[in-house]
């Protein structure tokens, strides 16, 4: 496929696609399985183009504290190693991430990613304050990596529940991996946590359709095959760029 | 006021990792004063004193062993960022529309290992960003990463040709340029074959090479004078002695992975990438 084309409004193009919560674990599937992509290759692929993501919405010169401080909330499973990854990125930018990992993920292949973090010098906290202050006081940033649209967002269990709560309350900006947590992968969200960037993996999620914050679209890896098979209508990923701002 | 401390960590219980790098204050001259770690010296400022390093083989050697054990990276996730860098290198250094040929087309020649590896996941890249690979990969090791790699790249429709040209013109005619992905910073001694005929008939062609790390064939350390001559060199991590030798028109550092505790061990003295940025051109 040729990408020569640098007017995006010469040719009429069909609407992106959100895709459903199925939709998208059935071509996660096949991305694993068919595709032979590794699972660790596609959370580093994700990870990393977060944190390009995040560097774009948030400049290091423009933020607001002395230090370029950033809290990474990380869930049990996918969604949160791929906050870890995009943390480490973050170090490698010369961001100054901090983690929250309440619970870690069994597997070994998540486990590497705590490892690796660790070995860059990330400070894990050992607790979320709850006092809203505290967290607006010292970070800049608080990125939302706890839930993936295949959680159960009518039973968020703690200590996901509480954390949600806080982050509902804190100022600063909060950026949402996948989808923001607590939302209903197929559904806008009502009163659940509201970030103002949202960074979406591989394809945009249907609760992003009316999402009116700074949407970004990650995950350049996707072959052409796959695209049609679900008709995705990607829009195309300017020059080099790992991202699309949607 | 415990409780900002607490939330960057300090007073509050952290792993071990983490408490040993926040109780260090190092003292910054630029900035003056006893300083916390994480407000570093100006990475920029420090790195422009010392030049970079240039690493032996058992160096980078060292150094790669370090990133997959103590560091716990995996292959796939290195290999994939490194193959990212090349593939972004070759795109600035030959940008679609300097091209001359009709297509876009570009041979990309992997070897038996790792640097083979990396090759796939470049001519990935190079796909996703509107060049036509075709993929020569001759020995393949029989390992999931190898073989998954390869299903990813014919999944994309890139071909693997079933031989290597064995005329120089032909591959001229063909092809825009050729990125040398065969042997790596671990190579040694004697070239086999199919690598040998593969090397002759590179060192004829007149469009240009980008080799990946280590132009294929040379000694790791002392280079080669008539051995490949690429005209793109991008070095992987660091940058390896042979390097010093390149004479070609350009010379890119990727790999934008190491994590501060390992270059400053090494002493790699990397000057820092442009932005986020996973290349930084060294001439």
């Amino acid at each position: 496929m040729n990408h020569s084309s640098n007017d995006p409004d010469s040719e009429p193009n069909e609407p992106l696609r959100y895709l459903s919560k199925d939709e998208v674990a059935a071509l996660e599937t096949e991305l694993l399985s068919d595709y032979r992509f590794g699972q660790q290759q596609l959370i580093e692929i994700w990870g990393h183009a977060c944190a390009v993501a995040i560097a774009k919405a948030f400049p290091l010169g423009t933020l607001a504290k002395k230090q370029p401080t950033v809290l990474v909330v990380c869930g049990p499973d996918q969604n949160g190693s791929v906050g870890l990854v995009c943390a480490r990125h973050l170090r490698i930018f010369e961001y100054e991430p901090t983690i929250f990992y309440p619970k870690r993920s069994p597997q070994s292949l998540h486990q590497d990613f705590t490892v690796q973090c660790e070995k860059m010098d990330i400070p894990f906290l050992s607790y979320l304050p709850t006092e809203v202050q505290l967290i607006n006081d010292a970070y800049n940033l608080v990125i939302d990596a706890i839930l993936g649209p295949e959680a159960d967002y009518t039973d968020v269990k703690e200590p996901y529940s509480s954390i949600l709560a806080t982050l509902k309350q804190i100022k600063i900006p909060i950026v949402s991996v996948d989808v923001p947590s607590g939302w209903n992968a197929d559904e806008p969200g009502t009163d659940g946590i509201n970030p103002e960037v949202l960074i979406s993996l591989t394809v945009p999620k249907r609760c992003a359709a009316s999402f009116l914050g700074k949407h970004f679209l990650v995950g350049r890896f996707l072959p052409y095959d796959i695209q049609k098979k679900y008709e995705l209508n990607l829009p195309e990923y300017p020059g080099t760029d790992c991202l699309i701002q949607l | 006021m415990l409780g900002l401390r607490a939330l960057v960590g300090i007073g509050v219980l952290v792993t071990s990792q983490g408490a040993r790098a926040l109780s260090k204050k190092t003292s910054c001259p630029l900035l003056g004063g006893s300083i916390t770690p994480h407000l570093e010296c100006p990475r920029r400022l420090l790195s422009m004193a010392q030049p970079i390093k240039y690493l032996g083989q058992e160096e980078a050697q060292r150094i790669d062993e370090e990133l997959f054990t103590e560091y716990q990276f995996s292959v796939d996730q290195l290999m994939e960022l490194a193959g990212l860098s090349c593939a972004t290198a070759i795109v600035r250094t030959y940008p679609l529309d300097s091209l001359v040929k009709r297509k876009p087309s570009v041979l990309v020649v992997c070897g038996p290992g790792n640097n083979g590896g990396d090759g796939l996941v470049c001519a990935r890249h190079l796909k996703l960003f509107g060049y036509e690979p075709s993929i020569i990969y001759p020995k393949r090791p029989n390992k999931p990463l190898f073989q998954n790699l390869v299903v990813q790249c014919e999944k994309m429709d890139i071909p693997f040709l079933s031989e290597m040209p064995s005329e120089a013109e032909v591959i001229d005619e063909a092809y825009n340029l050729v990125v040398d992905a065969i042997f790596g910073f671990s190579f040694q001694g004697a070239v086999r074959e199919p690598f040998s005929s593969i090397l002759a008939t590179l060192r004829k062609i007149t469009v240009p090479i980008a080799s990946v790390d280590i132009p294929s064939g040379w000694d790791v350390e002392k280079g080669s004078p008539d051995g490949l001559q690429p005209d793109l060199l991008i070095s992987l991590t660091a940058p390896k002695k042979a390097a010093t030798h390149f004479r070609g028109r350009y010379h890119f550092l990727g790999g934008r992975f190491v994590p501060a505790a390992l270059e400053k061990k090494y002493q790699l003295n990397l000057p820092p990438y442009p932005g986020t940025d996973c290349v930084l051109q060294l001439t």
